[in-house]
């Protein structure tokens, strides 16, 4: 068993985890989606995204562009997010909606990583 | 280092190697990020009325962002408290270290030889790509390699060089060429850099392997035969094994120097002039033509202990020209007068007889020992001819004014002999032509030519003129309408009155392979021929002019039916 594909697969699974946790819930309700679930999607979503840089094959190139839209998604929500708080008053359910969209966007990407991986395993002949 | 290999294991963008060694720092710099934002979140503070407060995730990133960065706008929004600024200790110390390690990493994958090295090379594979203009490859950029390169770039032809020697690589990016010359730093026997040279470039007209070992030439010349069949390979080689076993793949031109320079010492003994005229054909640099007074008596000295001084000794039993060898070893054959010693001593020039001698061949391996021997044979015997052998490049100076009757610089003689066979086969098949001529023809000759030329210290100068659409439109619309072109019509000037221009023919070759050398001004010329023609510099603008204007050369075929 290889270390590095160890922590390789874990934190693609744990990217798209960490963003699904975050993703449940009432797209409109603020109580359904804590900040701190978030946080930890964008900065496991940022190390998977280091962790695929340098395998040049063209699965890697793929599992690459996929986590950088995951980043860019999750990154304009942190954006999105953060200039409504600065705002002073309280999260509104438009602002949370769109939040929660972005983050259900940078889902999709993840779970293309995940199959990418799998498929990329079940290639690999015993 | 060493995480990644070097060429040509790893190809595309260098770019990947940053990010490569980038990986554990970047990933060190975002923990440490994200511990240290979550920490300012987690713990609270109190505002200016006494509040309870927890920093947002946006004001914990802002408050990391700035002190990781050292810029330190202070506590904000409000002065924290005291656990605050405890965790602000710990997170102080460990982004500005995490920050540096960073850059630290940056820094050492940018700075590191091996990859300036290998994103230097990346960058010349991708010009060398998409190269615009034909090209050849020169591996070794020596003395041969950049006088070649610089021959070629005189007659419009570009080079790729391939050079293993650093020094010699600054060199080359250093040279004052009218293009950008793309040099690799690479060792040409490795088949990759072949590759990545262009010597599969449908646009390659081919390749010249000018390296000091027989091996790595050898190499480069079987590696090209099998990457790209179809591209000429002009090869160096140092031995007669090495030839026979460049010959045995059929590479086009093989160029054995010390032969090449053996030959060129016979020329000059026995046809000063056929040596004159040889060398100005083939030296771009040389414009004139230099013929030496040879003494008719006289034996010669040839001091060395080489190759090149027993291929000399060869060429002088074959020639039957009488000579002493200076060697401190014995000669193969008992016939060659011998005597034993260095040549650097009076004591043994004169056991060589050096009063009667025409001249001395200086051949040893060793710059300082020649230069000691011509100094020491000219003190004994004067007028002589000396023959000095240069060895290194850096000994030019004092070689430029020993005042030597003619001087071997290998390199030079290299780039001449492959510089001829690339620029042109036609003066090649002359010069093969001109080994049998007998000298007074040579000399008739070129008398023939200095009759022509103006008065003054006129340079010369050689082109080919071929009979067809491109080059002569006007002499084969005339020779198509079944006018007769005779060879003198192309040696007279497009202006008032014709006059005869500086310049003669020196060999044609007729459209069904003939080869006719120094052909007569009345030879009827027909389509396909080809001219090698001889004169001053300039004229073959005049020439050019005349071929390519119809009014002009039937102007010119009317006045020859005139007078």
């Amino acid at each position: 068993m290889n270390t590095q594909r160890v922590w390789f697969a874990f934190f693609i699974v744990l990217a798209l985890t960490m963003n699904f946790s975050f993703f449940v819930g009432d797209i409109d309700n603020p109580d359904h989606h804590h900040p701190y679930e978030f946080f930890f999607a964008l900065v496991v979503s940022l190390i998977a995204t280091v962790l695929k840089v340098g395998d040049r094959s063209h699965v890697g190139a793929l599992l690459l562009a996929t986590s950088l839209v995951a980043d860019l998604q999750l990154i304009i929500g942190a954006v999105v997010w953060g200039m409504a708080v600065q705002s002073g008053e309280p999260i509104s359910g438009a602002v949370m909606a769109s939040v929660v969209s972005l983050a259900g966007g940078a889902m999709i990407a993840n779970i293309i990583s995940v199959v990418l991986l799998l498929a990329e395993t079940l290639q690999i002949k015993r | 280092m060493g995480r990644y290999r070097a060429r040509p294991k790893v190809r595309g963008a260098p770019m990947w190697i940053v990010l490569l060694e980038l990986r554990t720092p970047l990933i060190v710099l975002i923990l440490t990020y994200a511990v240290s934002c979550l920490g300012l979140v987690l713990i609270p503070g109190q505002t200016d009325t006494g509040e309870v407060y927890h920093l947002s995730f946006f004001d914990a990133f802002y408050v990391i962002s700035y002190t990781a960065t050292t810029i330190g706008y202070g506590e904000l929004p409000y002065a924290f408290t005291g656990a605050q600024r405890m965790w602000m200790l710990v997170v102080i110390y460990s982004t500005v270290i995490a920050w540096l390690y960073a850059l630290g990493a940056v820094l050492t994958v940018l700075t590191d030889p091996e990859f300036r090295k290998l994103r230097r090379y990346q960058k010349t594979v991708n010009r060398v790509k998409t190269h615009p203009v034909p090209f050849w490859v020169v591996c070794g950029y020596g003395s041969a390699g950049s006088q070649l390169v610089r021959f070629l770039d005189q007659s419009g032809t570009r080079c790729v060089a391939v050079e293993s020697e650093k020094s010699r690589f600054d060199q080359a990016r250093l040279s004052n060429l009218s293009y950008e010359l793309d040099v690799f730093w690479a060792d040409a026997m490795d088949p990759q850099v072949l590759v990545d040279a262009g010597v599969q470039h449908p646009r390659c007209q081919g390749v010249v392997v000018l390296t000091d070992s027989d091996q790595a030439n050898l190499t480069v010349a079987t590696n090209v035969k099998i990457l790209a069949p179809r591209v000429p390979v002009f090869a160096r080689s140092k031995s007669d094994a090495n030839t026979r076993n460049l010959r045995s793949f059929d590479t086009e031109v093989i160029i054995d120097l010390d032969r090449v320079a053996a030959r060129s010492v016979g020329q000059l003994i026995q046809r000063p002039k056929a040596y004159a005229l040889y060398h100005e054909l083939v030296d771009p640099d040389l414009n004139r033509i230099e013929a030496m007074p040879i003494p008719e008596t006289g034996h010669w000295i040839v001091c060395g202990s080489n190759r090149l001084s027993e291929l000399v000794c060869e060429v002088f039993v074959r020639d039957a020209i009488p000579f002493v060898w200076v060697s401190p070893n014995r000669p193969s054959s008992d016939d060659i007068e011998w005597v034993e010693g260095p040549g650097t001593e009076a004591v043994t020039l004169k056991q060589a007889r050096i009063d009667e001698a025409a001249g001395v061949i200086a051949a040893t391996d060793s710059d300082g020992d020649n230069l000691s021997i011509l100094l020491t044979a000219k003190a004994e015997k004067s007028p002589l001819v000396t023959v000095a052998r240069r060895n290194r490049p850096t000994s030019e100076p004092v070689f430029q004014h020993g005042g030597f009757s003619v001087v071997l610089r290998e390199g030079r003689l290299l780039a001449q002999e492959m510089f001829a066979r690339i620029q042109s086969p036609l003066l090649h098949q002359f010069l093969s032509q001109l080994e049998l001529m007998p000298e007074a023809l040579v000399d008739g000759l070129i008398d023939k030519l200095y009759r022509r030329l103006p008065e003054g210290d006129v340079e010369l100068d050689h082109f080919v003129i071929s009979l067809r659409e491109a080059d002569a439109p006007a002499v084969v619309s005339a020779l198509e309408s079944g006018q007769r072109v005779e060879l003198g019509d192309l040696l007279r000037d497009p202006g008032e009155g014709h006059p005869p221009l500086a310049l003669i023919c020196l060999f044609l070759v007729r459209f069904n392979g003939d080869l006719v050398p120094f052909p007569g001004e009345h030879l009827d010329l027909g389509y396909g021929d080809q001219l090698l023609m001889w004169g001053a510099e300039g004229v073959d603008a005049r020439i050019e002019w005349l071929l390519g204007r119809d009014d002009l050369f039937q102007s010119l075929l009317a006045h020859r039916s005139i007078s």
